[in-house]
């Protein structure tokens, strides 16, 4: 008998749910620079948290352009560099560069006001795939009883 | 749950410090042209300092800010803080008015050292500030309405 908790509804809705979790924490980020827009030596802060996803997805470095194979069972073959998948955990990081302004602040907010809403689009984005996915799942569920 | 809300009360504490920025500018422009105060002497431009709140994802130790040690609390800790009104130590504006009442004796009336100008490029500073956390309340809201249509059908 399977263990329920074991039970998964696969890596995509796992994916899914890391991506809405980064795009979170990514608005909590933004909301704390436009926040402090006016606070004098505030220094912006960001969470790269496509990167760590894309290390969590494919378990290799963001920057290489190869996809690895990875497998979970020594039977199966791998290709190249095939490490494990990474934990999703991307941390915020402060950003000390680009000092534009003479009080010391380094936040542009109309940089800051494109990232909230491309991060918006992001995050809506990524819920409207994972309704998708959770609409084919019902459906395999279902698709039976008709 | 960290998050959703963590973002509005950030948000919000934006708000509240850029409303507090209005008041002070409103009352600098009312009394641009005081010349008594209960202290003594004309009045004093005043300016609001704001300061970042203490954020536990800036700390030296890199607490994560989804971790429980950082919202076990309850409570978010980033932000900004308009921690204190300071006062503008620049000299007063001195007008020549013999027959003024708060003239000193060589004449000179001093007036607050208040730019109206310069207060409504602040005002207009501040007015966006508050728009653009207005906006970024928006953004979150969408996104939670977002996350909260997985549930519908």
């Amino acid at each position: 008998m399977p263990d329920i908790n074991g039970l998964s509804f696969g890596s995509t809705i796992d994916t899914l749910g890391n991506a809405l979790t980064g795009s979170a924490m990514q608005n909590q980020q933004i909301a704390n620079n436009i926040a402090n827009a006016n606070t004098p030596g505030f220094h912006r802060s960001a969470v790269s948290f496509k990167e760590a996803l894309a290390d969590a997805v494919d378990g290799t470095p963001a920057d290489s352009d190869s996809l690895a194979m990875i497998s979970d069972d020594d039977r199966q073959f791998t290709t190249g560099q095939a490490a494990a998948p990474v934990p999703f955990d991307p941390k915020p990081q402060t950003d000390d560069t680009m000092k534009m302004r003479p009080d010391g602040s380094n936040v542009d907010v109309d940089r800051e006001m494109a990232e909230l809403s491309s991060n918006s689009a992001y995050q809506q984005t990524m819920a409207q795939l994972m309704q998708t996915q959770f609409g084919r799942l019902r459906e395999a569920i279902t698709e039976q009883t008709k | 749950m960290a998050g959703m809300y963590d973002s509005i009360e950030i948000s919000a504490s934006g708000l509240s410090a850029e409303r507090m920025q209005m008041d002070v500018i409103a009352n600098n422009i009312a009394n641009a042209n005081t010349t008594r105060t209960p202290g003594g002497g004309p009045f004093k431009r005043q300016l609001v300092v704001f300061a970042q709140k203490d954020d536990p994802t800036q700390g030296p130790d890199g607490v994560d800010a989804f971790s429980p040690e950082a919202t076990g609390s309850g409570s978010t800790t980033a932000g900004v803080e308009a921690v204190g009104i300071a006062q503008d130590t620049s000299p007063d504006r001195l007008v020549f008015d013999p027959g003024n009442p708060d003239a000193d004796p060589r004449g000179y009336v001093h007036y607050p050292n208040v730019e109206v100008v310069k207060e409504m490029v602040d005002m207009m500073s501040a007015s966006r500030a508050y728009e653009a956390n207005v906006s970024a309340i928006q953004e979150t809201r969408a996104m939670g309405n977002a996350a909260l249509n997985l549930l519908r059908s």
